[in-house]
């Protein structure tokens, strides 16, 4: 429990500490949407006239606890160039990022799990050293080939079996859904193959480890075959490791899908906050930043206590007295 | 496991680690040439510092000759990959990437050991507040991602290869510290450390002496995975242009512009991304080998050397 | 196919409960091994199959209902263009994407322009010039209404105009020369200037002269209530733009198809795929290098490359004090340059352009032979000052990331050899904005200057390029206050020339749009529609349609 309220404080402090460094970072950027507004042939006036009308010159100080106000009350402010709340724009680009991702994740532990389980269970080294191999390979893929690759493959216009949509989103977005869909497949296949190996890794060295250990010994001695014992007694063991992994990957999947957005032309929450800084819109990009920054720390948070509810030979373990031992 | 380290913190401490480097490399790297894959990446890796080099004097074509009138050309006798969007030899410039790539892995790598050592040594300190606050952060610290980061650092820096040292090696440095911790911790609060203490050894003395040999292993490991994953990170933050600059040759920036030929000559994505996966691949192979072959442990050609130098000790 | 692929996976899986049930009963661990792996790389492939399965008969199924609607769909055509809006305010946002996709679509100016960049009539139907140029009067059609239902009169046209110049909006200097603009009664609309200026009816088929509903409430940013013969059914920011017919319009342009979707793809890989797929029916505009698909595919493609009036302006730094503030310099650049390859490069639809005034803006003459490609010429230039490849001088070039690196590239090989390390700095449009274009701080920049009219920029001193040429200014003055085309033209040429031989910059090449459509699409202008993109003609014939 200490541990939890810990691990709280901490988080509320990080979050504070972002905003501020966030709102910070953002105001030493050279131009502002004002300039862009007023585009490459507007007098030095009107750019001076927007400025002031869009409320740039206001204090800093000023404009900071405006901003961290509003947030406290849930309000995380309106683009200063589109007009529309941050939080519908950050709504609409996570309803592309987030069923892509879960839906990588998804073909990643499918792809990754067995073959990791499989991976210790083979009696034969050579089995073993395949799957290792295979394991290795799929993690040293950049992303922007393997997504070129599966265009190469299967995308619509250039792909040797042309089935696929290869790149953008249907025009009515989620009203179209088969079509939403369809052009999530190849980027999440994408997706879910660099992350299934590195899954299955994951799994090959959590059950590796376990494998050799008493535990499954303990289990076999008790008439389980191998198998089972990895199966029912390793997997369990495992699992914690495991949470904690898949939780992280999830996070950094958020952001880490950026490139593979970019290829398939998806307007995502990475794409999305690439624009608004390049449009300067500040007051967009610190509330995208704050709440990317914010999901990080939850989902952190949540997979060490999770970590910690899981692991039964954690139970009564608090973070500091493990330190201290 | 945990018996492996106990074993090897009798076994390393610096001086010995310093006694005859050249022989011990040697060792190692003769252990590792004998198994299969230690070969495949000792050849792949010794290719690629080759041809860096190489690439340095000579390249097939100047990689400034651009041709205007012959853009987008298909591969050819004068152009093996064919030509970019300026006429400039894409062969060349796969090839003067692997300098630009190696200067990323070491300085990246280079980063994140100094980094991650940092935070071991606050993480095993005395001083038990310093430890468990250093635990604590960098749990938080560790889920942000490292694009997020490059992605924040490249807008006062603009794309250059400091972005891409500076968040790459943020990340591993954490990740490092978090898996060499046990090692360091029972290092740490071993009776040598103990002793040392009691003779009066400063704190980086015992980190340089006692600490760091114990966690080789896994820093070999770590740091060869994040060279290998440091070149991924390369190719996808140029190709999203907050990575290597433009004109600097990169194998990312190769795969940046076979991007852009994808209709024009589906075939030459095949290469820079072919490269950036076998060299990725050897990477990541390399540290397992070299923990292998470094660990007195496994590999008993060490624990000769050590037991003759023991004797050598003993006159 | 998805039910045969269900029953295998179905099968697959009783199989490997009945294999493992099994195995786990056989007390033989070396038989088990290796059959675990294979189950579960069996169940991972039988995974994948089932989910490629389902979506490829969902496919088909999406597929026949698409052709199945077929018929109906040429009520709809999809447009690829690139560049996209961030929003619908063009009181105030900057970008030629605003004007592109509303200036004739939605909202209508008191005069319009055509895609010969001439001035034709819109909501006045006719208009007269008083002798002394001041005074301007126009003639306003009859029985017109904005899309809210609301009358469209004189009171709107004067008050959308007054407004702009009262609030400062966008444009808003064009319109210096304009003393008081009035609604004389419901038709006529008069408007009075300080000074004759020659640009102004021009100025008023752009953004300055647009008419809003005066009465009319509503979010500036993300709709839009206009006159013209569409309406804004959806906009996304960034994305695409939905227009449907307005019921209401009162004009002879009425939208031919009922809806036309606008969607931006910024990226050119997924802008051809879009047209190869049948995703849009046209895109505009297209890389002239990844056009080939379509151009060698006559039957199914129409390929075009149309006149604009975008300037690629290699800008120096003219101000005394810059390193480039010796003329030789300029024109050792300017000769060395090989505009043929640059625009061979870019796949050879562009056009050379040796001056600051394009072919479609007034005063426009061939000025290319005063710079020919001349490399001996650069280099003694070069030699005069004191540099040679040996001892180069070290310029740095910084432009927007918008216009690739490809450019910056060839620049740099191509000024190598006469002496000048070209240092290239790619940056982001917000970067090059205060750098370049507000602080001044620059060598050498890169813009494409795409505005018709903007030929001011070199008689304003404190513009960027930091030209100041007293001639120059004399000559535009002169040409502004000219009460004749004839007369306006020729002093504008005249400064051109002066300008071009001054070498303040280099046009690398006049950008001419490559718009590609598919076959059947009619009505879709070529030329200019970068800015004005008149879209009631645009139709897609379902003759076509159903042939292919």
């Amino acid at each position: 429990m200490r541990f939890v309220i810990r691990r709280l404080l901490l988080f509320v402090v990080a979050l504070f500490g972002i905003s501020v460094v966030v709102f910070a970072a953002l105001r030493i950027l050279p131009g502002d949407v004002a300039s862009i507004m007023a585009g490459i042939n507007a007098p030095a006036s009107r750019v001076a006239q927007l400025r002031e009308q869009l409320g740039l010159n206001r204090p800093l100080v000023a404009q900071y606890f405006d901003w961290m106000g509003a947030l406290v009350t849930g309000d995380f402010g309106t683009s200063i160039l589109t007009g529309r709340s941050v939080t519908a724009l950050i709504g609409a680009r996570a309803s592309i990022t987030f069923p892509l991702i879960i839906v990588g994740l998804l073909i990643a532990m499918l792809i990754g799990l067995p073959l990791g389980c499989a991976a210790v269970l083979a009696r034969s080294p050579r089995v073993r050293m395949a799957f290792h191999v295979l394991a290795i390979i799929g993690g040293s893929v950049p992303a922007l080939w393997g997504g070129l690759l599966l265009i190469l493959l299967f995308g619509k216009g250039v792909g040797l079996v042309g089935i696929l949509p290869s790149q953008g989103f249907p025009l009515d977005g989620w009203g179209e859904p088969v079509g939403a869909m369809l052009s999530l497949i190849l980027p999440a296949f994408t997706v879910g193959i660099i992350v299934g190996a590195s899954l299955m890794r994951y799994t090959r060295a959590a059950l590796g480890d376990l494998a050799n250990s008493g535990y499954i010994d303990m289990a076999r001695s008790c008439g389980m075959t191998r198998t089972q014992a990895v199966l029912r007694v390793g997997l369990r063991l495992a699992m914690p490791q495991l949470v904690s992994v898949i939780g992280l990957t999830f996070a950094s999947m958020v952001t880490g899908v950026m490139v593979i957005e970019n290829l398939f032309a998806l307007p995502g929450i990475g794409n999305g906050l690439v624009t608004d800084v390049g449009n300067r819109d500040l007051i967009a990009v610190q509330s995208e930043l704050f709440l990317l920054a914010a999901f990080f720390l939850t989902i952190g948070l949540i997979v060490d206590v999770l970590h910690r509810l899981l692991d039964p030979r954690l139970k009564n373990a608090s973070g500091v007295s493990e330190v201290s031992a | 496991m945990s018996n492996n380290t106990q074993i090897t913190v009798s076994h390393n401490d610096g001086g010995r680690l310093r006694y005859g480097f050249a022989g011990r490399a040697a060792i190692v790297l003769k252990t590792m040439w004998r198994r299969g894959e230690g070969k495949f990446t000792l050849i792949v890796l010794a290719l690629w510092l080759v041809v860096a080099l190489i690439s340095l004097i000579w390249t097939p074509q100047s990689l400034w000759a651009t041709d205007g009138y012959h853009v987008w050309a298909k591969p050819s006798a004068s152009h093996w990959l064919g030509t970019d969007g300026t006429g400039a030899d894409v062969f060349s410039w796969l090839m003067a990437g692997s300098r630009t790539n190696l200067l990323i892995v070491v300085l990246t790598v280079a980063f994140s050991a100094l980094w991650g050592l940092l935070l071991v040594s606050a993480m095993v300190a005395r001083a038990s507040a310093l430890a468990s606050a250093s635990v604590v952060v960098i749990d938080a610290l560790i889920s942000i991602p490292t694009v997020l980061l490059a992605l924040i650092l490249a807008v006062p820096l603009g794309a250059s290869i400091t972005v891409i040292v500076i968040a790459c090696g943020f990340g591993y440095g954490l990740n490092l510290a978090r898996v060499a911790r046990p090692s360091a911790l029972l290092a740490a609060r071993s009776s040598y450390v103990e002793s040392a203490l009691a003779n009066g050894a400063s704190g980086w003395r015992i980190l340089v002496s006692h600490i760091i040999p114990n966690i080789v292993p896994v820093l070999a490991v770590q740091l060869s995975l994040s060279a290998g994953t440091a070149v991924l990170a390369e190719s996808g933050l140029t190709y999203l242009g907050i990575g290597v600059p433009s004109g600097m040759p990169s194998w990312g920036h190769s795969l940046a512009t076979s991007v852009k030929l994808i209709n024009v000559f589906p075939l030459t994505v095949l290469w820079p991304g072919l490269v950036v996966t076998v060299v990725v691949v050897a990477l990541n192979i390399f540290g397992d080998v070299l923990r292998d072959a470094i660990d007195p442990v496994t590999n008993p050609a060490l624990r000769q050397t050590a037991a003759s130098a023991e004797k050598e000790d003993e006159r | 196919m998805s039910q045969d692929n269900g029953a295998h996976a179905e099968s697959g899986a009783t199989g490997a409960t009945t294999d493992a049930s099994l195995a786990s009963r056989a007390k033989n661990p070396k038989k088990n091994g290796p059959k675990w792996w294979l189950i579960s790389l069996i169940a991972v492939i039988v995974a994948v199959a089932v989910v490629i399965g389902v979506t490829l008969a969902y496919a088909k199924k999406d597929n026949g209902t698409a052709s199945g609607n077929g018929a109906a769909q040429a009520n709809t055509v999809t447009i690829g263009l690139k560049l996209a809006p961030t929003n619908l305010d063009i009181r105030n946002t900057a970008g030629s994407a605003l004007d592109q996709i509303l200036i004739g679509n939605v909202y209508e100016g008191i005069v319009a322009r055509d895609s010969k960049n001439q001035v034709t009539p819109a909501i006045a139907s006719s208009w007269e010039e008083s002798k002394d140029g001041l005074t301007y009067t126009f003639h306003l059609n009859k029985n017109m209404v904005f899309s809210n239902g609301d009358t469209l009169d004189a009171e709107d046209v004067a008050w959308s105009i007054n407004e702009l110049i009262a609030k400062q909006y966008h444009d808003a200097d064009a319109l210096e020369a304009v003393s008081k603009v009035e609604a004389k009664d419901a038709d006529t609309v008069v408007i009075t200037l300080k000074t004759p200026n020659s640009n102004l009816l021009w100025t008023l088929t752009g953004r300055a002269g647009l008419v809003f509903d005066k009465d009319a409430k509503y979010d500036l940013k993300t709709q839009a209530v206009g006159s013209g013969p569409y309406t804004v059914a959806k906009f996304v920011e960034n994305d695409s733009i939905t227009l449907k017919a307005n019921e209401k319009y009162w004009g002879k342009n009425k939208a031919k198809t009922p809806t036309i979707v606008v969607k931006y793809l910024a990226d050119d890989n997924a802008a051809v795929n879009a047209l190869k797929s049948g995703d849009v029916q046209v895109l505009a505009p297209i890389t002239e290098n990844l056009a080939e698909p379509f151009t060698s595919d006559p039957s199914k493609y129409v390929v075009k490359a149309g006149d604009g009036t975008d300037k690629y302006v290699l800008g120096f730094n003219n101000a005394s004090g810059s390193k480039l503030a010796d003329k030789r310099i300029r024109q050792a650049i300017r000769y060395a340059i090989n505009h043929d390859e640059l625009i061979a490069s870019r796949g050879g639809a562009d056009k050379a352009l040796g001056g600051p005034i394009p072919s479609l803006d007034p005063g426009y003459e061939d000025l290319t032979d005063l710079y020919p490609y001349d490399q001996d010429k650069a280099k003694s230039l070069m030699a005069a000052v004191g540099y040679s490849e040996d001892k180069p001088l070290e310029l740095t070039l910084t432009y927007a990331n918008i216009y690739g690196t490809e450019l910056g590239d060839q620049l740099r090989s191509q000024l190598k050899p006469i002496g000048i390390d070209l240092k290239v700095n790619v940056v982001e449009f917000s970067t090059w904005l205060q750098d370049v274009y507000t602080n001044h701080d620059f060598d050498i920049s890169l813009v494409d200057h795409n505005e018709s009219h903007d030929f001011y920029t070199w008689t304003d001193p404190t513009y960027y390029f930091g030209y100041d040429n007293k001639d120059v200014q004399k000559l535009y003055a002169e040409g502004i206050a000219a009460t004749t085309d004839k007369e306006r033209d020729a002093k504008f040429a005249e400064a051109a020339k002066l300008i071009s031989e001054d070498a303040p910059a280099d046009w690398l090449f006049n950008y001419r749009i490559t718009t590609a459509t598919a076959k059947g699409v009619e009505g879709f202008p070529f030329d200019l529609n970068q800015t004005v993109l008149p879209l009631y003609n645009v139709t897609y014939s379902l003759a076509e349609f159903s042939q292919k």
